[in-house]
C-alpha cells in the first residue's frame, strides 16, 4: 500500500495542530486560567501522538507523550501555569515541529543531535511531570494502543473504579402531580412498563406528601413520588418515552449512569464541527431529549426581558443532564465555532496545488480573455445578432472563470498575522517590555505571492514599533498610558486595494527628531519648505535611523528603505501616520492582485487607455452644467467640491485638435479625489495586465499595458501616479513625458 | 382476567387492525363507530382503556370523552386519542376533557400496543 498521501495528510494535520498548540500556549500565557486553551493544547499534542503512532514514528510519539503528560497535569489543575512552564512548552512545541519534519514516507530519521535536544527538553519537563513510574506505565499503554485515535481511557477508567457499581444505573426521579389519577394515568403502569426497557434495580417510594396532606387527603389524588434505579442499555430518549403520556402530570428527571456521561462526552467530542446550538449538540448525542430541551427553552423564555437572560447551559443540570456533559458540549460548541472561524482563516481544508500549475492556468485564462475580446469584436462587426448573443454569454462565463481563477491565488492574511503572536511574545521577553498584539481583518484575502513578500516588511515594522515605538513601562506609566504596550495588526479592503496597518500606542515619531537626524546624516540641509508628509517620508531614505541606541532587534537603520522598496515592488505604497506621544501607524497599501483587473477603457487622440475600474467614481461631460461649475485648466468645481483635474491630452502632448466635447472621469486615489479629462469613454473592459519593460520604469503614472481584442496595445494608467506627477509638475519639478 | 379496551373510530378497517393487534396481545376489545355508538355499546360495562378517534360523525371524540368522564365508572379510565396531525387546538380541548395520551396517525400496530402497555400494564 502506498502510504505516502496519508503521511502527507499527517504532516499537514500535524502542522495545523502545532500552530493551534502554539497559539493556545500564547493565549494561556496571557490568561493562565483559560482551561479551554489547556484542553486545546492537550488535544493537539494528543492528536499528533495518536496519528504519529499509526505510522510508527516512535521518537515523535515518545517525546509528545512526555509533553502530553505535563499537559494532562495542567488540565487536572495539578500544575500552576507560569511563564516558565509556557516557555518550556513552547520550546517543546517547536521541537515537535522539528520531529515532525524528520518524518516522512520512509519513516522517521532522527539525528543524534535532535535526539539530544529531545532528551534535554524531557529533562526540562521532568520537574513538571508526574512520578516517573506512572509515566512509564502509561507510555507502555500508549504504544499498545498504537495511537488508534481513541481517547486515552486510562484516566477516566481509574477515576471511575469504585463508584462505578452504583452509577452504572440510570436514576429516574418521578414526582407525580395530584391530578394524575383523574387523568386516567396509573403511575404503577408506567413503572411496570419501564421494566421493558431495562432491569429495575430498585424503586424507592416517597410518601412524604401523603403525611403532609393530613386532613386534606383526597383518595382521588396522587401523593407519591418514586426514585427508580434502572439498569439499561437503552438511550435516554427511550427511557423518556416510557413516560410520554404522563409528562404533563409529573416532574421527570432522568440522570444518566456515570458510564453514560463518559459516552456522551466522547460522542460530543467526536461530532463534526458545525454551528450547532448547545441544545442541538446534546440532542444529537442523546444526552437530552427534545421534550427536555423544549422545557428548558420555555424556562429560558419565561425569564422577563429586563432580567439577565439565563443561559441554556445553566438550566440543563436541573433536567438531570450531567454538568460534565453540558460542559463538554459547551466546549465542543466553542471549539467548533473557533475551528470554523479558523478554517476560514487558514488553508486547513485546502488542496495543495503546485504553484506553477496555477500560474500557467492564470496565464491561459489571461490569453482566453484576450481571445474572447477579439471574438466579441468580430462578432460585433459581423452584425449577426445570434452570434453576438452567444459571445455575450461566453464572455460572462469567461469573466466568472477569470474571477474564480484569481481567487485560487488568494489566501487570508490571518495565518501571517498569527505568526506574529509568537514574534511579539519573543521580542517582548527579549526587550523586557510587556507588549500585547491584537489583530483584526484576518479574513482579508490577498494574492499568495504577495502575502509571502509582505512578511519581511511587516516583521520589520513590528520590530521597529516594539523596539523604538513602545516605551518601557516606567515611561508609559509616566505618560499616563497603560503599563503594557499595545500593538495592532489590521487588514482591510479599500477601493480595490488591501490596506495593512501596523499600529502601536508608543511615543510616535516627532518631526523635530526626524529633521535633526536627517540633517545629522546629511540627507537634507534644512527642513525649510518641506511639508510634514515629506518630512516623515525621510525615514524611508537609505541610511536613516532614529533609534538612539542600536539594538539587535530592529537593525541598524538599514531597514526602512528596504521596507519601502519591498512594498513598491508589489506596486504598493506605505504611509506614516504619527501622533507624537500617542502612537504610530504604518499603513501599507497593496493592490489586490497583479494579474487581471476590471478596467475602464477610454480614448485620447485615437489611442486607447485603461484606468482601473475600482478607482472610477463617475463619468461626466466636461462642460458647464448643473453639476460642474468653474472649469479652469487644472481645477473644477463639482457640486461644490473643488477637484484637481488632469488633462491627459496635455500630459501626452497630443498635437491634434481636441474633440468638441470632452469627458471627465472622476477618480479616487487613496483618500483623495480628482478628475481625468479624456476624449471619449469606451466602457468597462477586462484587462489582462502585461508588465512594462524597463524603459517605462521612470513613469510612475503607467501601471502596465494590455492587449485589446483588436490586437492593439493600450496603456494602463496609475491614478495615484498621475496625480503625483501633476503635483510635481505644479511644484516646478517636471518629470512629465518630455 | 383479560383487560378490556374500547376502540372508537369511524373507520372499520382501522378498528380491525387495532383489534387484531390487541386481541393478539391478550386484550378484549369492544368497538364503537362513533362517540354515541360507543356510549351505547358500553352500557355500564367496565373497560380498562379507551382508544378514540377525534373526527367522527354523530359524536366527535372530544365530546365523547367529556361525556364518558362524567360517568363515575369511567372517571379514572385512561384514554388514548388518535389525531391526524398535532392539531394544537384539538389537543387543548382534549386536555381539558382529561386526555393525556395522544397518537398521531398513521402509526404502526406495534406502536399502538406499546402505548396501550404503557398505560395499563
Amino acid at each position: 500500500m502506498d502510504l505516502d498521501p496519508v503521511i502527507q495528510t499527517f504532516l499537514i494535520e500535524a502542522k495545523e495542530q502545532l500552530e493551534e498548540m502554539e497559539e493556545k500556549l500564547l493565549s494561556l500565557e496571557q490568561d493562565p486560567g483559560d482551561i479551554e486553551a489547556v484542553n486545546a493544547v492537550f488535544r493537539a499534542a494528543h492528536t499528533i501522538k495518536g496519528s504519529g503512532g499509526m505510522f510508527g514514528f516512535e521518537h515523535l510519539v515518545a517525546f509528545t507523550h512526555e509533553v502530553e503528560s505535563v499537559l494532562m497535569r495542567m488540565r487536572k489543575e495539578e500544575l500552576a501555569i507560569d511563564q516558565l512552564l509556557i516557555s518550556v512548552l513552547l520550546s517543546c512545541s517547536d521541537h515537535i515541529r522539528v520531529l515532525v519534519d524528520c518524518t516522512g514516507a520512509d519513516g522517521e530519521k532522527i539525528s543524534e543531535q535532535t535526539a539530544q535536544v529531545s532528551q534535554a527538553l524531557v529533562d526540562k519537563l521532568s520537574p513538571y511531570s508526574a512520578k516517573g513510574g506512572q509515566a512509564h506505565e502509561q507510555s507502555g499503554q500508549i504504544s499498545q494502543q498504537g495511537g488508534s485515535g481513541t481517547p486515552d481511557k486510562s484516566e477516566p477508567g481509574s477515576e471511575q473504579g469504585q463508584p462505578g457499581t452504583v452509577s452504572d444505573n440510570w436514576h429516574i426521579s418521578l414526582r407525580f402531580n395530584a391530578s394524575v389519577l383523574k387523568n386516567g394515568m396509573d403511575p404503577l403502569s408506567f413503572i411496570r412498563f419501564l421494566a421493558t426497557v431495562g432491569d429495575i434495580k430498585s424503586v424507592h417510594t416517597l410518601a412524604d406528601k401523603l403525611a403532609a396532606a393530613g386532613e386534606a387527603f383526597d383518595p382521588e389524588d396522587c401523593y407519591l413520588g418514586f426514585e427508580v434505579q434502572l439498569y439499561s442499555r437503552a438511550e435516554r430518549k427511550d427511557i423518556e418515552e416510557v413516560f410520554e403520556f404522563v409528562r404533563d402530570d409529573c416532574t421527570l428527571t432522568i440522570i444518566a449512569p456515570h458510564s453514560k456521561t463518559e459516552e456522551y462526552i466522547a460522542l460530543i467530542n467526536s461530532l463534526a464541527d458545525d454551528d450547532a446550538k448547545l441544545g442541538q449538540i446534546l440532542l444529537q448525542v442523546g444526552a437530552l431529549t427534545p421534550k427536555e430541551l423544549e422545557s428548558v427553552l420555555q424556562t429560558q423564555m419565561a425569564v422577563p426581558e429586563e432580567e439577565e437572560p439565563v443561559k441554556v447551559g445553566e438550566l440543563l443540570p436541573a433536567q438531570g443532564v450531567d454538568k460534565q456533559v453540558v460542559d463538554s458540549a459547551l466546549n465542543k460548541q466553542k471549539q467548533s465555532r473557533e475551528r470554523q472561524a479558523k478554517a476560514k482563516a487558514s488553508e486547513s481544508t485546502s488542496m495543495r496545488i503546485d504553484a506553477e500549475k496555477l500560474d500557467s492556468l492564470i496565464n491561459l485564462v489571461g490569453e482566453l480573455v484576450i481571445a474572447q475580446a477579439n471574438s466579441a469584436l468580430l462578432a460585433k462587426q459581423s452584425h449577426i445578432s445570434n452570434l453576438i448573443d452567444a459571445m455575450a454569454s461566453t464572455s460572462n462565463l469567461i469573466e466568472s472563470i477569470r474571477d474564480n481563477c484569481l481567487k485560487l491565488r488568494m489566501v487570508p492574511i490571518g495565518q501571517t498575522f498569527s505568526r506574529f503572536q509568537r514574534v511579539v511574545r519573543d521580542i517582548s521577553l527579549e526587550l523586557d517590555k510587556d507588549i500585547r498584539l491584537t489583530t483584526s481583518g484576518e479574513d482579508t484575502e490577498l494574492d499568495k505571492s504577495m502575502v509571502e513578500k509582505l512578511v519581511d516588511p511587516l516583521m520589520h515594522l513590528v520590530r521597529n514599533s516594539m523596539d523604538h515605538g513602545i516605551e518601557n513601562s516606567a515611561q508609559r506609566v509616566a505618560a499616563g498610558k497603560p503599563e503594557y504596550g499595545q500593538l495592532a495588526l489590521r487588514a482591510y479592503h479599500d477601493s480595490g486595494n488591501i490596506v495593512i496597518e501596523v499600529s502601536d500606542d508608543g511615543q510616535g515619531i516627532t518631526k523635530e527628531k526626524v529633521i535633526k537626524k536627517a540633517i545629522e546624516n546629511g540627507l537634507i540641509k534644512s527642513s525649510k519648505g518641506m511639508a510634514d508628509y515629506d518630512i516623515y517620508r525621510l525615514i524611508f531614505e537609505p541610511g536613516f535611523s532614529t533609534a538612539e541606541t542600536i539594538s539587535n532587534i530592529s537593525g541598524r537603520g538599514v531597514g526602512m528603505d528596504v521596507v519601502k522598496q519591498n512594498i513598491e515592488q508589489l506596486k504598493g505604497s506605505i504611509e506614516i501616520d504619527s501622533r507624537p506621544g500617542l502612537g504610530l501607524t504604518m499603513r501599507i497599501r497593496v493592490p489586490l492582485t497583479l494579474a487581471i483587473i476590471d478596467g475602464f477603457l477610454m480614448e485620447i487622440s485615437g489611442s486607447q487607455y485603461v484606468l482601473p475600474l475600482n478607482s472610477v467614481i463617475e463619468c461626466l461631460e466636461l462642460s458647464e452644467s448643473s453639476d460642474i461649475k468653474e472649469i479652469t485648466n487644472n481645477l473644477i468645481n463639482l457640486r461644490g467640491e473643488v477637484l484637481p483635474i488632469i488633462r491627459l491630452r496635455e500630459l501626452f502632448a497630443c498635437r491634434d485638435r481636441a474633440p468638441q466635447r470632452q469627458n471627465i472621469i472622476v477618480v479616487r486615489y487613496g483618500n483623495r479625489k480628482g478628475g481625468v479629462v479624456i476624449d471619449r469613454s469606451l466602457g468597462e473592459y477586462q484587462t489582462v495586465i502585461k508588465p512594462l519593460s524597463n524603459i517605462f520604469k521612470g513613469l510612475e503614472w503607467l501601471a502596465g499595458s494590455t492587449i485589446l481584442g483588436s490586437g492593439e496595445v493600450a496603456m494602463i494608467l496609475d491614478v495615484a501616479g498621475l496625480f503625483k506627477n501633476a503635483d510635481l509638475q505644479a511644484s516646478g519639478k517636471n518629470t512629465g513625458l518630455y | 382476567m383479560a383487560k378490556t379496551i374500547l376502540i372508537v373510530d369511524d373507520s372499520a378497517s382501522l378498528r380491525q387492525i387495532i383489534k387484531i393487534t390487541l386481541t393478539g396481545a391478550g386484550y378484549q376489545v369492544i368497538e364503537g363507530e362513533n362517540g354515541q355508538d360507543a356510549l351505547d355499546k358500553l352500557a355500564g360495562q367496565k373497560v380498562n382503556l379507551v382508544v378514540s378517534d377525534v373526527n367522527m360523525p354523530v359524536m366527535d371524540g372530544i365530546t365523547f370523552v367529556t361525556e364518558l368522564k362524567k360517568l363515575p365508572l369511567y372517571k379514572f379510565t385512561p384514554v388514548i386519542m388518535l389525531t391526524t396531525e398535532s392539531e394544537q387546538e384539538i389537543k387543548e380541548a382534549g386536555k381539558a376533557a382529561g386526555v393525556r395520551a395522544w397518537m398521531v396517525k398513521p402509526f404502526k400496530p406495534a406502536q399502538m400496543l406499546t402505548a396501550v402497555q404503557k398505560l395499563i400494564m
